[in-house]
């Protein structure tokens, strides 16, 4: 089957609004976390940290010329980083019409953002609000799919926090099955009281700004964002700018717990050494790991343990959740972009606020930002549910 | 392409394992709603927690699995699985103003939810994804499950779509105008000539592999499109008819999604009009009615046409001197706007 490689893209985050400014804030060791939410009104707004996207969703409206009712911050998000990527990639308008252009999102939250909104359709106190067809997952792409013309396959995914890491999976597989010519694939969430809510419901988002790997870490701090890839195959490249190949990817799940991972990370294990059997790859031969690193007891205890399990020695890793938050659907493909970053950059980035290892594990991740030479990335995302995926990008 | 080996099919309908597709269940208060089964293979403490559609999809596919022994995948399209949880979850945070919360609901609310308990259930670490792009839900785990078994031709996996009638998800539903305003039963719906259709539930399940050994159908093709266009729709079909059926076969049986709803009816009519004059046609959105991934179940008849070559008359819409239903094509139409064509045929 035809080798898929990124010929372009596009992301926001609390670090930045573009792949420049996310990459120079990644070199910079930014952390984009800080007790300041004023998208809507909620008790946490202030006391704890979270990832927010410096814009306003009034600005982000009038950037993106976005006149319809009805259009929700992760729909807007998305349409922020999928306008980016494709024009990164140079895909021509009938390009972008055609029938082989497939369109694959990811989304946990979708217009479920509108928390107010949604109660009050959902248990009819009024006449019904504009955001009727807002509030699923799928509503991200159903608006992309109109506003851009999008006539190839389009889909959304839901795997909880590895979605957009099966968006590109799914995208990749698409190209190479011959459904698509190529395929524009990411996801998209923003902070949302629900996510607020369930998370610290569950007891696992941390006063204080996110720790990955450390010792003493205290939970995630939920972040918002997008991202999106353009994936073509290496036939119709014809002299385009490369950034990676999607050389392996892998989704398993860990068949332990609804919402926390088995002790010896089963599902994380199986899926990292999948991704190496598609890449064709062997554990040494990975320079570097974007790990899950949500900053949870549970996560970082087990992704390092399934590290060691594969890799005896783990090569370097780092979590950039300290830098944006858990972007939730978000993250598989925000993360994508950043361990693209190492690949055409030749350095990796500091893992923030780490100070001691795990006892257990005794992992140690990236400190410092630094040069190196990188030609195989892995990238993990894990999520309720058991699901499991890890994507292997490699240096062209 | 794919090869159907086992189904398990809950609906309104006597469709599970002793079916008797002639029975016709009404509406009540204008919904279609699921026979459940007694789940017996649903440990009882999981069963009491589990919303109604996370509970239709897991003892659907239970059965299955257990039947096959051992399968490589879970591949699950929901448009809203999870959505009663997800807003019982949001009452909780308005109700109690963000205060101390329980989390059952919030975990239970994402849509990964049937999946991922029957990975967890199963103890099957393989491959678990679940599709949720509304109408065309199912059709990409259809697509998904058949790119998978292209990579992995010795594999099988579980294929189904599920979706409830949750009563917050039927306010929604009917505030953004899905469902007919009138009572109407379902031997009228397609005399109604009013907007809306009858609001439906189910699950289907499906064991599928690359194995033409015994199987019940293949899939040979699959084709989706977003459009409000009905020329581009045709014009689709055309095309897809062209590739993949060849010279010298003929679609026997036209399988339409059809729902009552006279805003989708000119898509279906258009549709139909493309193929040879006498092809019949059959509908069954009036004993299921109609939600996001009701074209699982309408897959469902498929197999049973190729197996049994009997469908109830009350399906027809333009009957069948034909002896024999051999290839079959499926039309859906998602709110007038998503549409999928699925060519099956006997294995």
């Amino acid at each position: 089957m035809s080798r898929i490689f990124v010929t372009g893209m596009g992301v926001i985050s609390a670090i930045g609004n573009s792949v420049a400014e996310n990459h120079h804030a990644l070199k910079l060791a930014t952390c984009g976390v800080r007790n300041e939410l004023d998208l809507f009104p909620s008790k946490y707004a202030g006391i704890l940290p979270f990832g927010q996207v410096q814009i306003s969703t009034d600005t982000l409206q009038k950037k993106l010329s976005v006149t319809e009712p009805g259009v929700t911050r992760t729909t807007m998000l998305a349409m922020h980083a999928f306008e980016e990527a494709v024009k990164d990639a140079g895909i021509s308008a009938p390009d972008l019409t055609s029938f082989d252009t497939a369109l694959v999102g990811a989304s946990t939250v979708g217009g479920m953002c509108l928390t107010d909104e949604l109660y009050n359709d959902a248990n009819t106190n009024h006449e019904g609000s504009v955001y009727t067809s807002s509030y699923d997952c799928a509503s991200v792409c159903m608006y992309l799919q109109k506003h851009y013309k999008i006539n190839g396959i389009v889909n959304t995914i839901n795997t909880a926090c590895s979605s957009s890491a099966n968006a590109i999976m799914y995208g990749a597989m698409l190209i190479k099955n011959g459904f698509a010519k190529r395929a524009i694939v990411g996801g998209s969430d923003s902070l949302a009281k629900f996510t607020i809510n369930g998370f610290n419901a569950l007891h696992i988002l941390s006063p204080d700004k996110c720790t990955p790997f450390d010792e003493n870490r205290q939970g995630l701090n939920l972040g918002e964002g997008a991202a999106f890839l353009v994936l073509e195959k290496e036939e119709d490249i014809n002299g385009k700018k490369v950034y990676a190949e999607l050389s392996g990817y892998c989704n398993t799940n860990d068949a332990y717990h609804p919402s926390s991972l088995s002790e010896q990370g089963d599902g994380p294990f199986l899926s990292m050494q999948g991704a190496l059997q598609v890449a064709n790859l062997l554990p040494g031969q990975i320079d570097f790991i974007n790990a899950h690193g949500t900053g949870t007891e549970n996560n970082d205890e087990v992704e390092s343990r399934a590290m060691i399990r594969l890799f005896d020695k783990p090569p370097a890793f780092i979590s950039t959740k300290a830098n944006i938050g858990h972007t939730l659907g978000a993250a598989g493909a925000i993360e994508a972009v950043y361990s693209i970053f190492s690949l055409m950059h030749q350095e990796v980035y500091p893992n923030l606020h780490f100070i001691n290892p795990i006892p257990s594990t005794g992992l140690i991740p990236v400190q410092s930002y630094k040069k190196m030479a990188v030609q195989h990335v892995m990238s993990n995302s894990f999520g309720f549910g058991g699901n499991c995926s890890s994507l292997v990008f490699s240096k062209v | 392409m794919l090869y159907i080996h086992q189904t398990y099919c809950i609906s309104p309908q006597q469709t599970l394992l002793q079916a008797n597709i002639d029975l016709i269940n009404e509406p009540i208060d204008k919904k279609l709603l699921a026979i459940e089964p007694s789940y017996e293979q649903i440990p009882a403490g999981i069963l009491r927690r589990m919303g109604k559609g996370i509970r239709m999809g897991v003892g659907a596919a239970l059965p299955l699995i257990a039947q096959t022994g051992f399968i490589n995948g879970i591949i699950i399209g929901s448009a809203n699985a999870g959505m009663d949880d997800c807003i019982k979850f949001l009452n909780q945070i308005v109700q109690y103003e963000e205060g101390q919360l329980t989390p059952g609901s919030f975990v239970q609310s994402t849509s990964n939810v049937i999946a991922g308990q029957l990975g967890l259930i199963s103890k099957n670490k393989g491959y678990n994804i679940t599709h949720v792009h509304l109408g065309l839900a199912f059709e990409n785990a259809l697509i998904d499950a058949m790119m998978q078994l292209n990579a992995n031709p010795t594999n099988s996996y579980l294929l189904g779509g599920v979706d409830e009638i949750s009563s917050y998800h039927y306010n929604i539903e009917t505030l953004a105008g899905t469902y007919k305003k009138e009572s109407i039963s379902n031997k009228q719906l397609y005399e109604a000539d009013s907007p809306g259709c009858i609001a439906g539930e189910g699950a289907t399940m499906f064991i599928v592999n690359a194995d033409a050994a015994n199987a019940v159908a293949k899939v040979t093709a699959i084709s989706t499109l977003h459009t409000i266009n009905i020329e581009l729709v045709t014009q689709q079909l055309k095309i897809f008819l062209q590739k993949n059926v060849p010279e010298g076969m003929k679609i026997d049986l036209l399988i339409s999604g059809e729902n009552g709803d006279n805003r989708t009816l000119p898509f279906y009519t258009a549709c139909e009009s493309v193929l040879v004059d006498d092809t019949p046609v059959v509908r069954y959105k009036h004993i299921i009615g109609d939600y996001a991934t009701a074209s699982a179940t309408g897959l469902w008849y498929a197999c049973q046409v190729l197996q049994s070559q009997i469908l109830p008359q009350h399906m027809f819409k333009i009957s069948s001197t034909k002896k024999e239903s051999r290839n079959i094509l499926m039309y859906n139409n998602f709110k007038g706007r998503q549409h999928s064509f699925i060519l099956i045929s006997g294995a």
